[in-house]
């Protein structure tokens, strides 16, 4: 049975599907050289990121370093990312003041994932209101006027729920402008 | 009659996530050709589960109560998918309830489930080795390919094709087929289908709270 184990590991750890995208996510960037705008990198783990679809930011410098399929890579650069998905509690709690805020999120592929962060987010006072959207693969959140939620916050719930952020978006760009 | 019919709403299988998000606890019930069981569980972080799983072996009337922790060992995260290996394992205690009467006996099971995931293809496998003393030893394999003829988007009905191979040495039928349909809606997931090599059939439901 060990053996099993053993060979089930290592067979897994080393599925094409998965290593290309690890593989992916390891050769796009220097770590050193990454500007994320406002995002908090602090602790996040940009070896479990897909960064295929990340808004990188206008201070983003692609001339520091190399694209080796560099025409598909500005295609991905140009499109949108996005925008914050409304619904009727997400539009109630924005006119009344809340911020908005996008989280791309990770491995999001069925209602359970929904679910899970559902719970989570939801259980912070900070959260007015949420919404996890499984065609964007986004969480939409709106945080209460005058409350705040770090990058580092919202990383930290993600993980208890069971995911992996790739993005967040505030204010105008979260509202898709 | 009555016992068969808890047997059937009792009944566990691995193919429903074992570990949730943190705090959160889970119901997980499956009936097949083998086995019903029922585990419930509590997900104390996001990678370990712990719960009480009662399951009754209809062939040897057989049934396991046991403490079940389980590990996610590893996920995946992509943008279009994920993908997991679980470990388990359970310790309790295995009774046989039929005419025989050998009594009771410590039972301990270990276990592996992996599983990889988009939103309209799915595919897994999980394998359990099962010791029960003098109430013998089994052990299982089943493998699980789906597809999901249309993309549901958040709290609308997810509904998925699935196809089951199993494998267990001890059943006179020791590989066979179940083509069966999975529903999945919010934190609801609820599996019928039909062994067609046994002529048996299967139900499956998971419940996150």
């Amino acid at each position: 049975m060990k053996k099993i184990l053993l060979v089930l590991t290592v067979t897994l750890t080393s599925l094409p599907v998965l290593a290309d995208d690890n593989q992916k996510i390891m050769d796009h960037h220097d770590p050193h050289e990454m500007n994320h705008g406002d995002m908090n990198r602090g602790e996040m783990n940009h070896d479990e990121m897909d960064h295929g679809e990340m808004n990188h930011g206008p201070e983003h410098n692609h001339g520091s370093h190399e694209h080796p399929t560099e025409n598909a890579k500005e295609d991905v650069m140009t499109m949108s990312v996005p925008a914050i998905t409304t619904t009727d509690d997400i539009s109630a709690a924005l006119a009344n003041g809340g911020a908005p805020v996008v989280v791309d999120v990770l491995g999001v592929v069925c209602d359970f994932c929904a679910v899970a962060m559902n719970k989570i987010f939801g259980k912070r006072e900070e959260v007015s209101a949420l919404y996890v959207d499984l065609d964007k693969k986004t969480l939409s959140l709106v945080v209460n006027k005058g409350a705040s939620l770090s990058d580092q916050d919202i990383e930290n719930l993600a993980k208890r729920a069971g995911y992996r952020i790739a993005a967040i978006r505030r204010d105008a760009e979260a509202l898709g402008g | 009659m009555w016992t068969g019919v808890l047997g059937i709403l009792l009944s566990a299988s691995a193919f429903a996530r074992p570990v949730s998000y943190t705090g959160g606890w889970t119901l997980i019930q499956t009936a097949n050709r083998a086995s019903t069981a029922g585990l419930l569980h509590y997900s104390v972080s996001h990678k370990v589960s712990v719960g009480v799983r009662h399951e009754w072996q209809r062939d040897d009337d057989v049934t396991l109560t046991v403490i079940q922790p389980t590990w996610l060992a590893k996920r995946w995260y992509g943008h279009n998918y994920q993908a997991n290996v679980y470990l388990t394992g359970g310790l309790g205690t295995a009774t046989d309830r039929s005419v025989a009467g050998l009594g009771s006996d410590t039972a301990s099971f270990v276990g592996v489930m992996t599983d990889w995931e988009t939103r309209t293809l799915f595919v897994s496998y999980e394998a359990r080795f099962l010791e029960q003393g003098k109430l013998g030893n089994h052990s299982m394999h089943a493998a699980r390919v789906g597809w999901a003829p249309y993309t549901g988007d958040t709290g609308e009905l997810h509904t998925w094709l699935m196809l089951e191979v199993d494998h267990r040495k001890h059943f006179d039928n020791k590989t066979t087929v179940t083509p069966l349909l999975r529903f999945f809606k919010g934190p609801a997931l609820f599996e019928a289908g039909y062994n067609i090599t046994d002529s048996a059939p299967m139900f499956n439901f998971t419940y996150r709270f």
